[in-house]
This record gives C-alpha cells, sequence and structure tokens, in this order.
C-alpha cells in the first residue's frame, strides 16, 4: 500500500509575524520496497517530513495518505495505532528500553500489537537472527555495543514486518566500520524481503546506497535522483 | 493477558532503574507508614490503657441503675434512694458480670474530726473477681468476705481525721426510709489512689453492712457495676437505666476522642508532608524519561499504557512499602507492648491523675488491627494524588514528534 504526501505545508507560527515553514508543497509517494533517503543540512525539514509521514504532526494544509485512507483526518489514539500496525521506527541514538533484554525491546511492539506468545518468540528470534544477534537477545542495552544496540533498534522495527521504515539519522552515532555495516544490513533488508525504507541522513555512504534521495532545503524537496543500484 | 504480563514486567523492571532512589521512595513511605501505624496504636492503647486502669479499678465501665437513678441532665447527680434488685434484671448474663452497690453519702468521725465521704457497700467476693479496688489497699487488708462493719478509708482521708488501721470510726448518715443511720465500723485498710481527690472522698465496706445501716432490705441496691471492658456496646435492659462511662464522664471521654482525632490529624499531615516529598521524587523519575515515552509513542505505544505502567510501577512501591510499612508498624508496636513506654517522659516525670485516681504510668502498646488497613489505604489515596500531576505531564509530553 502506498504512503502519499500531497501539496503538504506544514507552518511553525511562533508569533502573528514569524511563520517558519518545515515543509513547503512536499509531495511525496513512497511505492513498495522503496529505499529512501531525505538529504539536507540541519533544520532543512528533512526529520519535520518524517514526522510527517509517521502522522507525528499534521500538515497545515495538503494531503496525507495510506492505501487511500486519509491519516490527518485520524484522532491521536488512531494514528498512534496505524504506526504501530504499519510502520517501524530506528532513531539516532537507538532509544531502547535500558530495563529490557534486547529480545525484550524487540518484543515491544509485537507485545503491543497484541500477538501470542508463540507468533512473538518466533518473530523475536527472526528478527534477533536478521540482524545477527540471536546470540545476544538477553543482553541488556549497556552490554552491548553501539552497532549492536542499532542492530537491536533495526530488529524491533523490522520484528513486526511493517509496510514502511522511517530512520532518523540511522548511522550518524556509530563508527565508519560499524556505520558500514548497518547500511548493508538496511540493503539486505531491503532486497530480502521487500522492506521499504525512508532515511533522515548525512550520511555520504548512506545516501550512495539509496535508489532515490531527496534533498530538502527551507521545507522543499528541491531534487530528486533515482540512482541504480 | 499475555500484554498485562508484559506491562507488568516492564512497570516492576522500572523500580530497578535508579535501585537507590526507588530504595529511599520505599523506605520513606514505609516509615512514614510505620510510624503511623504505631503511633495510632500508641494513641488508641494510652487511651484504653488509661481508661482500663481507671474503669477496672472503681468505676467500672457501664452502670445499671434505677431508671430514675440518675437526673437526666446530669448523671453526675444521682438519687440515692433509687434502688432496684435482681428481679429487674431481664438478661441473667448481666448479673454474672457485674456487681451490686449501696451507696451513700455519710459523715465519718474519728477522735478529732468528722468529714463527709462517700460510702460504698461492695459484694466483697465479686468485686474481687471483677474490680481490681484490692489492688489500691496499700496498709492493711481489703475487706473480708464474710465479715461486717469494717471499713477502708483513703489515706488521705485517714490522715486528715487521725484514724489507723484496727481503729474504730462513727458512720452517720441518713437511711433509706428518711431516718438518721450511724453506727461503729472497723478501720481495715487504707486505699491509696497515688494521691488523686478519691482518696478523701470515698469509703467502702461490706454490702449488707452499708444495707443494714441505709435500712435496705437484703435484696435491694442502688446500682450494678459492670467490668467487663470487653462490652464496647452498652446492653440494652427493659425498664432499667444503662450508663455508659462515656456518659458518666464526659469530659474524659470527649478527651479521648480529641487524641484519637488529633491523631489522625496528625497521621495525615505526616503522609501529606511524605507524598509532596514523593510527588517531586516521581516527576524527576517521570521527566527524566520523557523522551523514552516520546519514543514509545512513536513506536505505538498508547500514552494509556505508558500511564497504566507508570501507575502500575507506582502501586508496586506502594504495595511493597504500604506491606514492609504495616510490619514495622507491627515490630514497633509488638516491641512497646512487650516493653511499655513510661508516660511521664512526656509529662515531665509528674503523675497523670484523672477522675481523681493516679493513672498507672506505663502503656503497653496494643494492635488495633483496623489500622493495618486503614492507613495503607490513606497512603494509597495520597499516592494516586501524588501521581496525577506527574501523569498529566506525561501524557501531554508522550505525544511528541521524533
Amino acid at each position: 500500500m502506498q504512503f502519499e504526501l500531497s501539496k503538504v505545508d506544514k507552518v511553525y507560527v511562533s508569533s502573528e509575524e514569524i511563520k517558519v515553514f518545515g515543509a513547503k508543497d512536499v509531495n511525496i509517494k513512497i511505492e513498495e520496497a522503496e529505499f529512501m533517503a531525505l538529504v539536507g543540512p540541519s533544520g532543512s525539514g528533512k526529520t519535520t517530513i518524517l514526522n510527517l509521514i509517521a502522522g507525528l504532526i499534521l500538515p497545515t494544509s495538503g494531503s496525507l495518505s495510506h492505501g487511500g485512507v486519509d491519516i490527518t483526518s485520524m484522532s491521536l489514539e488512531e494514528r498512534t495505532r496505524h504506526r504501530l500496525d504499519y510502520m517501524g521506527f530506528i532513531f539516532q541514538d537507538y532509544q531502547l528500553l535500558p530495563i529490557l533484554t534486547a529480545a525484550e525491546n524487540v518484543e515491544f511492539p509485537l507485545q503491543l500489537k497484541g500477538f501470542s506468545k508463540k507468533e512473538i518468540k518466533q518473530r523475536v528470534e527472526w528478527a534477533l537472527a536478521q540482524v545477527g544477534l540471536e546470540k545476544l537477545g538477553k543482553r541488556f542495552p549497556k552490554q552491548l555495543s553501539g552497532g549492536q544496540q542499532q542492530r537491536v533498534s533495526i530488529a524491533r522495527a523490522i520484528a513486526g514486518r511493517p509496510q514502511l521504515i522511517l530512520a532518523d539519522e540511522p548511522t550518524a552515532n556509530l563508527d565508519s566500520k560499524t556505520a558500514q555495516e548497518i547500511i548493508e544490513l538496511f540493503l539486505k533488508l531491503n532486497k530480502e524481503f521487500k522492506l521499504t525504507f525512508i532515511f533522515s541522513t548525512h550520511d555520504q555512504r548512506l545516501i550512495d546506497q539509496v535508489r532515490t534521495v531527496l534533498y530538502v532545503k527551507d521545507g522543499q524537496i528541491s531534487e530528486s535522483r533515482v540512482h541504480n543500484v | 493477558m499475555n500484554g498485562f504480563a508484559y506491562l507488568l514486567k516492564y512497570s516492576y523492571r522500572n523500580l530497578f532503574r535508579v535501585p537507590k532512589r526507588t530504595l529511599i521512595m520505599i523506605l520513606s513511605l514505609s516509615l512514614g507508614c510505620g510510624f503511623i501505624i504505631w503511633d495510632l496504636n500508641f494513641a488508641n492503647s494510652g487511651s484504653r490503657e488509661i481508661m482500663n486502669d481507671f474503669l477496672t479499678q472503681y468505676a467500672g465501665n457501664y452502670h445499671i441503675t434505677h431508671p430514675d437513678y440518675y437526673d437526666s441532665k446530669n448523671k453526675k447527680e444521682f438519687n440515692i434512694y433509687k434502688t432496684m434488685s435482681d428481679e429487674e434484671i431481664t438478661d441473667k448474663g448481666q448479673i454474672e458480670k457485674s456487681t451490686k452497690r449501696a451507696i451513700a453519702p455519710v459523715f465519718v468521725s474519728g477522735e478529732k474530726k468528722t468529714l463527709g465521704v462517700l460510702l460504698t457497700g461492695l459484694e466483697v467476693k465479686k468485686e474481687k473477681k471483677l474490680s481490681t479496688l484490692y489492688t489500691a489497699i496499700t496498709v492493711g487488708k481489703f475487706l473480708s468476705e464474710e465479715g461486717s462493719k469494717e471499713i477502708i478509708l483513703g489515706k488521705k482521708f485517714a490522715q486528715r481525721i487521725n484514724i489507723k488501721i484496727g481503729e474504730q470510726v462513727a458512720v452517720i448518715g441518713q437511711a433509706l426510709d428518711g431516718s438518721i443511720a450511724n453506727d461503729l465500723f472497723t478501720v481495715v485498710g487504707l486505699l491509696d489512689f497515688g494521691g488523686g481527690d478519691l482518696e478523701e472522698s470515698l469509703a467502702f465496706t461490706q454490702l449488707n453492712s452499708a444495707q443494714d445501716l441505709l435500712s435496705m432490705p437484703p435484696e435491694r441496691y442502688h446500682q450494678r457495676v459492670s467490668f467487663d471492658m470487653s462490652v464496647e456496646t452498652v446492653p440494652v435492659l427493659k425498664n432499667l437505666g444503662v450508663s455508659s462511662w462515656k456518659e458518666l464522664l464526659p469530659e474524659i471521654s470527649v478527651s479521648i476522642r480529641f487524641i484519637d482525632n488529633f491523631t489522625w490529624i496528625v497521621s495525615v499531615i505526616i503522609v501529606i508532608v511524605v507524598s509532596l516529598g514523593l510527588s517531586n521524587t516521581l516527576m524527576i523519575t517521570f521527566f527524566e524519561r520523557e523522551q523514552e515515552f516520546t519514543s514509545l509513542n512513536i513506536i505505538g505505544a498508547q500514552s494509556i499504557w505508558i500511564t497504566a505502567s507508570l501507575m502500575i510501577e507506582v502501586f508496586i512501591m506502594g504495595t511493597i512499602a504500604v506491606i514492609l510499612g504495616a510490619f514495622l508498624g507491627f515490630l514497633a508496636t509488638t516491641y512497646f507492648h512487650y516493653y511499655p513506654i513510661n508516660i511521664e517522659v512526656f509529662t515531665g516525670g509528674k503523675s497523670i491523675i484523672m477522675g481523681g485516681m493516679t493513672i498507672a504510668p506505663l502503656v503497653k502498646i496494643y494492635s488495633v488491627p483496623k489500622y493495618y488497613w486503614q492507613v495503607p489505604l490513606m497512603l494509597y489515596f495520597f499516592l494516586i494524588l501524588t501521581m496525577i500531576y506527574p501523569l498529566i505531564r506525561v501524557i501531554r509530553r508522550s505525544s511528541n514528534a521524533i
């Protein structure tokens, strides 16, 4: 099912005179198995666009839909449920729950979805295996390296087999070698399982690997490129 | 159920996020809870011990009398001519639990002085079984069961009329038929109520001797006094007046009620102070995790899930604290049951005199079961209040963007 942003504006009003466009006339269609990056300097609006796609913020004007369903008309609770059902998230600083083990962190969205115990076990094992951490499931985040924590974060995002994975600067906190490994993992997941990824990134290595690059400047998509990767 | 178990696990694990802080919160709550339970038990036991001392020694916890015995408006004024008999008591169980008394104001004359006193005729055998009056005899002995015309006087009173054990006193009063009653009585014992006024205003003799003096038939007497302290409700007897000590000693009853209520007020203040401290700590704890709540919401956790997890976390902590607190309260209460507190510590070493009697200064603390659920319930109530503001903040802030 397609995610679509059409003529989306997001205006932040700090006073009557000062209005800032977080996003301006944004049009994006996200097809299945898309591997896309939003690229731009800090404050350019790429995270705003990521938030709009996720339904975390609502556009001031324009439409935001998923499979033809208007996300903007959903209540806060419905949008949260929508994210749970269809999206996975990867954060720059991993955002793992420190009091849960790696496996329990991966389990989190599955529990929220209400899967059976058996299915949760299978999915957690599958997700951890995909990120190469099948033997480290019982470790707590503080017992893992940064790269391993990001892998757990990826496993959590993919465990529910979402239609869209949004990753905000996923390699920013990693060293060069680990970042490369993570990028390769994204590529593998995209190719093997047709998982759709949207990245917000500065990382040129990641930009070089994505299929579609959307350059964002002052809230607008100034340029888009499609690579044959 | 699976999801709820996970929620429980998540909430429980959160307690170990900053273990020292959790431990301090649990300890402050449990110490507060334990202290309040102990304090309430102490206040209750203090009142109970004092009243027990006072009532079992002489006054009794309720009086059964002729319906017109007491002035209806002032129960301190009574009509000594109104008598009753056992036939008038339909509940025969009351006869077992109470003892007969014949009472009259009389003059007692020694060698040099005549002074007024309230003479009480006692059923000696039963009185020894039910009351602890005999324990107040410090010189001489208590009245003999078979003897007659024996009298016990207060130590101070005996000093004032200059009478010693074995000497005779003349007792003069007004008999039931209005005639002048007088007879000689032998002093067999001296009462010591610890220096209270009662020592100067009470005298005791055998019931039959008092009845003889007052020209009262043997089956007639003025009142029955019960000492069964386990009976809290005043029995209702047909055609008879029944007065509890609370009616007979309203000022003491009000004082005890005041102490009880004041202790509760102090307890609530303690809980509020503890809760305010706890609220502050909870706010710090919750606000430190705001970023995490946002992430959870982004991943798909509804605000209600996050809120529920926090509430469960606080309730787990609260439950551990109140169980520990109740146990600490019980331990402290039990300790001071076996090692009673000397309340003279609070009076600068001075004796406490109540109703003319000196009260035993040692207070044994007893556990009152209802405090073991009332106090935890109160703490839970304040815990809920404590959580409201931090939770509202969490709900508002959790729905944030990346």
